[in-house]
């Protein structure tokens, strides 16, 4: 596969620049249906206990779309990292439940969710991707080793063509530019077939060049092998591969974007700064008056 | 600054807190070792303080020609005759003068064996009612033959009371006694055995030839030593008893105590090098733990480092600041281990005291044992860290400013030079030292193994990736995907694996050695006691010295065919070109025991007509330059006679450079100054072995310590001796493991704070706490068997040299004990799993996000 130069993309898809868009949280069924992978409902995490309490994440519903690309944005500290961590099972649930793949992660013990992260997950962080001592072949095969499941050599092979890291596989990632060692991030995440990648800020120390060869990667994973991935990033241009995209504040959900461009993105999180600078942080009061899915971003109807 | 310094510590407190005690079990050991030198200087001095009491003594003019006698203080001077004491009696200002009549003893105890602490003697004295050094604390004093007083702590070992009746062999002489009192000395006994008999029997028993070693000589009150020794020496210039083989002279009591305390410091002091040897290694291998936590330290705090650069720190400043660090935690390992070192004495002292060695009341801490303690701990810990430290100095803030920690791989080019010179240099010297013709071999050895051990320490980190990518292969196709994980871990850091493994890697290099340094002694005294010996049987004593009475007792039996004494005894000899007569040792073999009992190997001459000559060693000819029908002069206290080489003989059997028939041995050495060692047995026609033994056995039962063996018991009773030294060898090796041990887990403790973010990354992609924990104890037992297998091959490598450099000392056979050597490896494995324990189990409960989001 040869991946699309991100001009190209962008051109592909980007006909129309509103300057101001609406932005609302769709409501989200009771239990959902085969076109969700994972999803989360009545989610809060809070960190710390009593006058120093922060609630990270405040009562949030959403669901994942299967064969997807949903990337996760807001400022920062409202929460976007800690619901991936939720929804993978890096961290544990104040209260609210969390299902992946049919899986329910939040009622979990640590034992049964090491065995999901390395079966039914895959993870992209933004920096110290890959352990250092291994070759990048080594990297990438590293879950299906630890899992002691066999390599499908033809499939491991179309994901390293995909990335374009034929040439590299026996380097250490010492010896790899930053691009390339994200690449072979990817391609570790995508080696077992999981049900969903979730990627934190997977371009964060990238240049444009690295980074568009990197989502434009994660995003042909999704269109051309069906895999779901979940991508968290402050970055509307990353955020743009996404098919949609999810705005957070304050640890509620307060929109989503579907087909995104950088230019609807950039005016939603001006819609959204302004927002929060008005409405001010987030209270316990707010919490328990906000119903789930009807929420609106205020202002959006301006 | 120092503030900084000090917060740093505290703040990582767990990594200092191995290093600490590192230190700490460094300097217990050498705290101890001063202190124990100490307490035992302090037991003797006391010991001679109430023991040498008299104002004056007199003692043979001359050293003895039998001086080199090893580990037999009498006949260290001339002897003299008893009758002095009646001589000087009547000089003006002495008030009392008795001869000293002393000599070995051996005393049954209330368990019908013979009384003995560990290797202390035993000793019997003839005691003087007017003698003031010792008081009757129950019953009384010996008044008659067959009476005897006892020691207070003797009697407590033995078991006997006052009125008990027993047996005690009193020079070789069978005799029953009973016990009639109890006698304190005002001085512990330091185990000693000490037995007091009345002094008529004690002048018939210890001075058959009326000649003692010395008299003790009282002063009238207000008489001055220096008077008293003046009046006395004149005395015995007009008696003219100054002059001749037996003359006598007067000394000082001070000095007597003066010359007694020094001979005493002199074997203290050999102990003491002996611990402080091992106290060095533990430091030396301690002062890797050390450099290791800081080079960790300083790496993960370059961060703290730069930032304290940026606001205007200088690099001197930084530096010092690192420096700080490493004199506090030497200075509070030091202090610990002084402490430590104290109650290990006292323990020590405990356990002696419980087996009946009685030591000085307290244990004295001086404050050369403080200071010394102090100083070196403090002083390794400062030099350890001086490298890590200047490498925190020189960081440039905006290096450390970084996102990720540089790995800065400095070359270990020149470091591996320095180690291949060293190396080399090393094997070269061993090789040297196996060349007969060198002489000094043992210098050579020493300083080539070394030399190679160093260079093998100095090579190590350039040694790491190959020798690990063969030791882990078996982990990496066994356990995947940890093995490989661990591989990487510890070949990612050369220097830090090498640095880690380096305390294993000396402490496993002496066991090496040690061990097969033991099971070549063993082998060797086997192959000499099974070649060189042809009797049924061999006679020794537990004491060495074998009674006449008992050598009769066996001469008479029946069924003994031949009974041949091994005697010896020292003397000076020249050869034929009269040089300067040198001290020498003499061993008498009884005629015709050549052939019969004895088969040695004769290179020149023949042993068949000994009589009437000497047969000379091979080494003592070839370094001499004698050979067959040259004259030697033998000269001893009481004659000199010129005997011919009739031999050159190469046996090991017999531990003397001459041998003599010991007929011309009895001629010339009275028979208080020669010892027979063993008795060489073989049946008389028709008997067989078994009732030849019951014999002997019942023969030799009435003196208690004589044992009855075959060839074959003998060896293996030699090898159980070295068996039991070997294991206060390992005991004090342990302790170099044990810090090694305590250098792994700090540094695998560190390696999981350091790669905190790579664990949580492997535990994000699905990696099992379990699984987590393996890797890091595979990466422990790696780096345990990297120490081992390196520390041993060269431990067994340069033993292997011993055979060829010390063959004329009687180990001659080499033997690699290989069961021992793979228990090594298999401790290595041990060693590593424990050392892993805590870590890993630290490691596994990182939480995961916590550790993806560490910075």
């Amino acid at each position: 596969m040869r991946i699309p130069s991100p001009r190209a993309f962008r051109r592909a898809r980007t006909p129309d620049v509103p300057l101001e868009v609406r932005l609302e949280v769709p409501p989200v069924a009771e239990s959902p249906g085969p076109e969700v992978i994972a999803w989360a409902r009545g989610l809060v995490k809070v960190y710390g206990s009593g006058q120093t309490a922060v609630r990270a994440l405040d009562g949030v519903d959403v669901d994942f779309g299967r064969a997807e690309m949903t990337a996760i944005m807001g400022p920062s500290g409202s929460g976007k990292s800690t619901l991936m961590h939720c929804m993978a099972g890096l961290d544990s649930v104040t209260s609210g439940n969390v299902t992946v793949d049919g899986e329910v992660v939040s009622r979990m013990r640590e034992r049964a969710l090491t065995t999901l992260r390395r079966t039914r997950l895959g993870f992209v962080f933004q920096a110290f991707n890959l352990v250092p001592t291994l070759t990048a072949e080594e990297n990438i095969t590293l879950p299906l080793d630890i899992a002691r499941r066999p390599v499908d050599r033809e499939y491991f092979d179309s994901v390293v063509d995909a990335v374009g890291l034929r040439d590299r596989l026996g380097h250490r990632p010492s010896e790899l530019s930053g691009g390339q060692q994200q690449r072979v991030a990817c391609a570790r995440a995508l080696v077992a077939r999981p049900a969903v990648v979730f990627a934190d800020e997977p371009t964060g120390n990238l240049d444009s060049r690295s980074s568009a060869e990197v989502l434009g990667f994660l995003r042909h994973s999704v269109d051309e092998l069906g895999q779901s991935v979940v991508m968290v990033t402050h970055d509307p241009t990353a955020a743009s591969y996404a098919h949609r995209v999810l705005f957070l504040a304050d640890g509620r959900l307060v929109g989503e974007l579907r087909s995104p461009t950088p230019a609807k993105i950039l005016a939603a999180l001006g819609q959204l700064t302004g927002a929060t600078t008005k409405a001010g942080p987030a209270t316990e009061a707010d919490a328990d008056t906000a119903g789930p899915g009807s929420e609106r971003v205020a202002g959006t109807g301006s | 600054m120092l503030r900084v310094a000090l917060r740093g510590i505290r703040a990582h407190s767990v990594q200092f807190a191995l290093s600490v005690l590192a230190v700490l079990l460094g300097v217990s050991f050498v705290a101890g070792t001063f202190s124990l030198r100490a307490m035992l200087s302090d037991t003797f001095g006391a010991i001679i303080s109430t023991t040498v009491q008299g104002d004056a003594y007199l003692r043979g003019a001359e050293e003895s020609a039998s001086a080199p006698q090893i580990g037999q203080e009498r006949g260290s001077r001339t002897r003299i005759p008893l009758g002095l004491a009646e001589t000087v009696r009547s000089v003006d200002g002495v008030s009392l003068a008795l001869p000293e009549l002393g000599g070995p003893i051996v005393l049954v105890g209330a368990d019908g064996t013979a009384v003995a602490n560990g290797q202390a003697p035993s000793f019997g004295t003839g005691l003087d009612p007017r003698d003031p050094g010792a008081t009757v604390v129950a019953g009384r004093l010996p008044a008659a033959a067959g009476e005897v007083a006892l020691e207070s702590a003797t009697a407590q070992t033995s078991g006997l009371a006052v009125g008990d009746e027993t047996k005690a062999v009193i020079a070789g002489v069978v005799t029953p006694v009973v016990v009639v009192g109890e006698v304190d000395l005002g001085a512990p006994s330091a185990g000693a055995t000490l037995v007091f008999i009345d002094p008529a029997t004690a002048q018939e028993l210890y001075a058959p030839d009326g000649l003692v070693s010395s008299i003790v000589v009282y002063a009238d009150e207000g008489v001055s030593e220096k008077d008293l020794v003046t009046s006395l020496s004149s005395a015995l210039t007009a008696a003219g008893a100054d002059v001749g083989p037996a003359g006598a002279q007067a000394v000082t009591g001070d000095q007597a105590r003066a010359e007694a305390t020094a001979s005493v410091n002199d074997v203290l002091g050999f102990i003491g090098t002996f611990l402080l040897v091992f106290a060095g290694i533990s430091l030396f291998v301690g002062a890797f733990i050390i450099a290791n936590t800081f080079a960790m330290s300083v790496r993960q705090r370059q961060r703290e480092f730069a930032l304290l650069r940026a606001v205007g720190a200088s690099p001197r400043q930084v530096f010092v600041s690192v420096i700080a660090q490493a004199a506090v935690v030497g200075l509070v390992g030091s202090a610990l281990g002084l402490l430590a070192g104290i109650g290990l004495v006292a323990v020590l002292r405990a356990v002696l005291a419980r087996m009946g060695m009685d030591l000085s009341g307290g244990i004295p801490i001086e404050p050369e044992t403080v200071a010394i303690s102090i100083a070196t701990g403090t002083v390794v810990s400062i030099v350890a860290a001086a490298v890590p430290a200047r490498r925190a100095a020189v960081i440039p803030p905006v290096e450390a400013m970084r996102d990720d920690v540089a790995t800065e791989d400095r070359s270990l080019r020149v470091r591996a030079a320095a180690g291949s010179v060293s190396l080399v240099g090393g094997i070269l010297a061993v090789f040297l030292a196996t060349d007969d013709r060198v002489t000094s071999a043992g210098t050579w050895l020493g300083v080539g193994a070394a030399a190679t051990l160093v260079g093998i320490l100095l090579l190590a980190p350039a040694m790491v990736r190959v020798a690990l990518a063969i030791l882990a292969g078996p982990f990496v196709a066994m356990f995947r995907p940890l093995g490989r994980l661990a591989r990487g871990n510890v070949t990612r850091n050369p220097r830090r694996t090498a640095n880690t493994a380096s305390a294993l890697l000396v402490g496993m290099a002496l066991v090496g050695a040690t061990t097969v340094l033991a099971a070549t002694a063993q082998a060797s005294t086997r192959t000499i006691v099974e070649s060189e010996s042809t009797a049924d049987f061999i006679v020794q004593s537990a004491t060495r010295d074998v009674p006449p009475d008992a050598v009769a007792a066996i001469t008479a039996l029946g069924s003994v065919g031949r009974a041949d004494v091994m005697s010896f005894a020292a003397a000076q000899v020249s050869g034929p070109d009269h040089s300067q007569p040198t001290g020498t040792t003499l061993a008498g073999i009884t005629d015709g025991a050549f052939g019969a009992t004895l088969d040695v190997v004769v290179i020149e001459g023949s042993v068949a007509d000994l009589p009437g000559g000497v047969a000379v060693q091979r080494s003592t000819a070839d370094a001499q330059g004698w050979a067959v029908g040259d004259i030697l002069t033998v000269t001893t206290d009481t004659m000199t006679v010129e005997l011919p080489v009739r031999a050159v003989i190469d046996s090991r059997i017999l531990p003397a450079p001459l041998v003599l028939p010991a007929s011309t041995l009895a001629e010339l050495v009275p028979d208080v100054q020669r010892s027979i060692n063993a008795v060489l047995v073989n049946a008389a026609d028709g008997v067989d072995e078994e009732t030849l033994r019951g014999d002997l056995t019942a023969a030799v039962a009435p003196f208690v310590v004589l044992s009855v063996q075959t060839n074959e018991e003998l060896a293996t009773s030699l090898a159980d001796q070295v068996d039991r030294i070997l294991v206060i060898l390992y005991a004090l090796l342990g302790l170099s493991i044990v810090i090694a041990v305590l250098g792994i887990v700090n540094t695998l403790a560190l390696a999981v704070i350091e790669r905190t973010r790579e664990i949580g990354l492997l535990r994000a992609v699905g990696l099992g706490r379990v699984q987590l924990a393996g890797t890091i104890t595979i990466e422990s037992v790696l780096t345990a068997l990297f120490g081992t297998v390196v520390g041993v091959t060269v431990g067994v490598a340069l033993a292997s040299a011993l055979p060829f450099v010390f063959d004329d000392v009687g180990l001659s056979t080499l033997a690699v004990p290989w069961p021992q050597v793979i228990g090594m490896v298999v401790l290595a494995v041990v060693v590593g799993i424990l050392a892993a324990l805590w870590p890993g189990a630290r490691a596994a409960r990182l939480p995961v996000l916590q550790a993806i989001a560490q910075e």
